[in-house]
């Protein structure tokens, strides 16, 4: 990279530029796409713009939006959570299995336990022995999975209490609870990447490990943190996912680990680490959710969705690239 | 093959810049067949670059290279390689999955068609038969399973498979044990008998003195003594070469004596870090700026990094404020006050994702304790950090400190510890790409906050640095502290003798060892000029032959108990009746005859005094052994 000088000068004098430029960077361009997006699909179908659409687009990008939190922060410290599909689908079982004994919330509280459990494995194995973190969590990938059959008995758990629920179709303000807890988890998530001290050391790690072990930075601790998170926020999607279709699948959740790395790529993470936000990950779950339903309301082939999904991946990888001369490494 | 001692390689007036910088301004070399040629100089003269440019791995920007009498202009190694040249680097460029054999053959790989194995074991061990070495190393053993003396050696191979008749060294011996150093030297004899002219870069100027027939000698970019003879040069002319005597006033601002308190801050006692730290012993006082000097790989930043907990010691210990001190971490180490700017500000110290402001906040963050950020109470400190840094506030709010200039960098990461207060501040190279502006502006700042009692570890490779801005300096040679001595008691020439790694140290303070045993004296090994010796090394078996000087000292000839014996310079024993003792001096040389300084043997006053004239043939003969 050449030294450059073009962000000095005079222009710098205008202070709260420097605010503004915190945000007109990768979330603004997101927006943008985000709003192209949705204008399109608003004039190709009359449907798309309806309130209830809307709703139901929230209610759609509930479980993959908050897989993506946990992403975000593994994504951000340089590493990668294959797993959170199938760890979606072990600790949906384990929820099943815990409601035929205990009440609802012990029940979910044993399942995201169990969730942040496994990332505590692969996190640890991860950071401690300094191994891949694609081959660690695709081996618990292929466990997470296999424990989930072996623990069903191969079958769908459909003996669980209605009351369940709840947890989904809770209205405050006319806002269903599952929606209500997405954007409760991405404020909390935004607020701790951006103003504590963990948060900060997340894309420090993420950005330059080594410059972050020599200023003094617990390395470690924050580079299992993030799986752990993840871990347990694939233990939550389990949780609402059950809770709305009262059954519980041991194949449910499969791919999902696909549509939360994209929806964190769409949304300008670096899989180097140390760049990405909170906020450009919502932007890209809502990207991705909303060209599903376009294209569903439009009739396109439900084969195509693939192409088109993994076009906009590719595009917006590159298109950040190419913008972006500070993503060149 | 050219006929031995004919020109081979000319090079003239070669110049080449690094993203504005100036690292060779007008270097030239001449080669000739069938010798060994040392490049010799500072570090940062210019050698490797100059070595690189010869061997086609970095393409000079102005400047004429003749080779076998045609003009050449290398695109790349491969060019090189295919005219006869080649280099052996000091990190191997092997593959290390594929077995020796198909090493020695890699460059073979390009032409299209079948390899024949058979052919090339066959060619393989003859080139290692050549080399006297078809036993040292199997051909189907993995590259990865090999010693670096056993790489080195597949290296050689492959450059001579490729009928390769000059080949550059590049610090050879940097991790060689003294009896695979000799294996070198005999490969290299050989490799002149053949007819190839060597290039040799180091910085053992024993090693240089052992194998050389000519020397250039190069400083700050330039050649400053081209292709002299071997035996023409003695160590000390050598060395001032080297160094060169045109010192800036930069430092003019020179501590001098300091008064220190009586207890350190900081003590390392035998510190041992494998491989790198051997024995490392010093003390560090409040208010005192310490020089770590040395040569580049001599384990000085790994004397850094164990205090600063980012290398686990094996043994020896520390003490912080006369406290045991044992961290495992910065962490540790930053909470109990000490702050590290690190030699490699791109990959140790440098978050590119991170704002400005907040890589300037990154230490304060890694000592916090709590869980949100505490910038807010940091503002007013930081505008005085600025102020006192020169540096615009506005500047803060950049997003990417990867922009900025080297010196401002610098700044920024130097302020990063500042802002913490630390109680020792360690520099591991903190002017390295800074420019000469900026660097003045550091010296002042850490004089500034010494003055205020910081107590400061700095290690320099320019020595010229070093002396100026350290009250003191430990001088650190292949993993060991082997001086403590006061800067103003230094020049560049004895920092330089004194951190040459010397491959022969062990030996040589074994024969010192063994001959004041052996007569119940002192021996010393210095250098003696028309009034002072400075000293190289020093012991004594019996207590009343204490001589009151040590490695690294200076000290003027009516200074010690035996001036009279230094100024006489007799071939015999000569009785110092003020003191009572009895010494002898002896010049020594290595087997090449060249001057290494002079031996000295001191006898108590009721030691018999043996027949000088074997005695100094014995010296002579144990010295010329070990060199």
């Amino acid at each position: 990279m050449t030294p450059t000088t073009h962000s000095t000068g005079p222009e710098m004098k205008d202070a709260p530029r420097s605010y503004l430029k915190m945000f007109s960077r990768l979330e603004v361009r997101m927006l943008g796409l985000a709003l192209v997006v949705a204008i399109t699909l608003s004039i190709l179908s009359p449907y798309f713009l309806k309130a209830a659409n809307l709703l139901n687009l929230l209610d759609q990008s509930v479980v993959v939006g908050i897989v993506a939190i946990g992403m975000t922060f593994v994504i951000l410290t340089g590493g990668i959570d294959l797993s959170v599909g199938s760890v979606a689908g072990l600790t949906g079982v384990i929820l099943g299995l815990s409601l035929r004994h205990f009440p609802i919330p012990v029940s979910v509280f044993l399942a995201v336990l169990s969730g942040a459990g496994i990332g505590l494995f692969s996190g640890f194995l991860i950071a401690y022995f300094d191994v891949a973190a694609f081959v660690i969590t695709l081996g618990v990938m292929a466990i997470g999975r296999s424990l989930a059959y072996i623990f069903s008995g191969q079958t769908s758990i459909t003996d669980i209490p209605p009351e369940i629920n709840d947890l989904v179709y809770t209205t405050v303000f006319g806002i269903q609870s599952n929606v209500l807890t997405l954007l409760a988890l991405y404020a909390l998530a935004w607020a701790y990447l951006a103003y504590t001290k963990g948060g900060r050391t997340i894309y420090a790690v993420g950005s330059n490990r080594e410059a972050a072990r020599t200023a003094g930075l617990s390395v470690l601790y924050y580079s299992v943190l993030p799986y752990v998170i993840s871990g347990a926020l694939s233990a939550v999607a389990a949780t609402l996912m059950s809770a709305q279709i009262l059954s519980i699948d041991p194949l449910a959740g499969n791919l999902l680990e696909l549509d939360a790395i994209a929806a964190v790529v769409i949304g300008g993470a670096s899989l180097y680490g140390g760049r990405g936000t909170i906020i450009g990950t919502l932007i890209g779950v809502f990207i991705m959710v909303m060209i599903r339903n376009g294209l569903n309301l439009l009739g396109v082939s439900p084969f195509w969705q693939g192409s088109a999904i993994g076009g906009i991946i590719i595009a917006a990888v590159l298109a950040e690239r190419l913008l972006n001369p500070k993503a060149r490494r | 093959m050219a006929t031995s001692g004919s020109v081979l390689l000319e090079a003239r007036d070669i110049t080449k810049s690094f993203a504005g910088t100036k690292a060779l301004v007008g270097a030239g070399l001449t080669l000739r067949a069938g010798q060994t040629h040392a490049l010799l100089g500072a570090n940062g003269a210019g050698k490797s670059t100059l070595s690189r440019v010869v061997s086609g791995h970095v393409r000079r920007d102005n400047g004429t290279i003749h080779y076998e009498e045609r003009p050449l202009d290398f695109k790349s190694p491969r060019e090189a390689l295919d005219a006869g040249i080649a280099m052996v680097m000091q990190e191997t460029s092997l593959a290390s999955d594929l077995s020796v054999v198909e090493n020695i053959f890699l460059p073979e790989l390009r032409h299209p068609g079948r390899l024949s194995f058979p052919a090339m074991r066959r060619r393989a061990n003859e080139i290692l038969a050549d080399l006297g070495q078809d036993r040292t190393v199997s051909l189907d053993s993995e590259v990865r399973d090999l010693s670096v003396a056993q790489r080195q050696l597949v290296e050689i191979a492959k450059a001579l498979a490729l009928k390769s008749n000059l080949i550059i060294f590049d610090e050879p011996t940097a991790s060689l044990s003294p009896s695979e150093v000799e294996r070198l030297f005999d490969i290299i004899g050989r490799l002149e008998d053949a007819g190839c002219a060597i290039v040799f870069v180091s910085h053992r100027l024993e090693e240089v003195f052992a194998i050389a027939d000519e020397i250039t000698v190069m400083r700050e970019g330039r050649t400053v003594a081209t292709s002299l003879p071997t035996s023409s040069l003695n160590q000390t002319e050598l060395v001032r070469l080297m160094v060169g005597r045109d010192l800036g006033s930069i430092f003019t601002g020179s501590a001098g004596s300091k008064t220190l308190q009586k207890n350190p801050i900081l003590s390392a006692r035998h510190l041992n870090a494998p491989p790198l730290v051997r024995d490392v012993s010093f003390d560090l006082h409040r208010g005192e700026i310490l020089g770590l000097g040395g040569l580049v790989g001599a384990g000085r930043s790994e004397v850094v990094e164990t205090l600063f907990g980012l290398r686990q010691r094996a043994a020896g210990e520390l003490f912080l404020d006369g406290e045991p001190f044992a961290p495992r971490s910065p962490s540790q180490a930053i909470r109990a006050g000490l702050g590290f700017v690190a030699e490699d500000r791109r990959r140790q110290s440098i978050v590119p994702d991170l704002s400005v402001r907040e890589n300037l906040m990154l230490g304060h963050l890694g000592a916090r304790r709590g869980f949100g950020l505490g910038y807010r109470s940091l503002d007013g400190k930081i505008r005085d950090l600025m102020q006192r840094l020169e540096l615009s506030s506005d500047r803060l709010d950049d997003d990417n400190l990867l922009n900025f200039s080297g010196g401002m960098q610098q700044k920024i990461i130097i302020a990063r510890w500042l802002l913490l207060e630390p109680k020792v501040l360690i520099l591991d190279e903190p002017t390295k790409g800074v420019d000469i502006g900026t660097r003045a502006s550091i010296y002042t700042i850490l004089r500034d906050i010494a003055a205020r009692g910081t107590a400061i570890v700095i290690i320099s490779s320019e020595f010229q640095e070093l002396l100026g801005l350290a009250d003191r300096v430990i001088v650190i040679s292949d993993g060991l502290s082997i001086a403590d001595v006061p800067s103003a008691n230094l020049d560049e020439e004895k920092l330089t003798l004194l951190a040459a790694p010397r491959s022969s140290m062990e030996r040589n303070q074994r024969i010192l060892r063994d001959l004041a045993a052996e007569h119940n004296g002192a021996a010393f090994w210095a250098i003696l000029d028309e009034e002072r010796m400075f000293c190289l090394n020093c012991v004594a078996a019996n207590p009343s032959t204490d001589l009151g000087f040590h490695a690294g000292s200076t000290t003027r000839f009516e200074e010690t108990p035996i001036g009279a014996a230094l100024a006489a310079r007799s071939e015999d024993f000569v009785f110092d009746p003020k003191s009572g003792l009895s010494s002898i001096l002896v010049d020594v040389k290595s087997h090449r005859d060249h001057e290494l300084g002079s031996i000295g043997l001191v006898l108590g006053r009721s030691q018999p005094v043996p027949a000088s004239a074997s005695l100094r043939a014995s010296i002579i003969e144990r010295f010329r052994a070990t060199v």
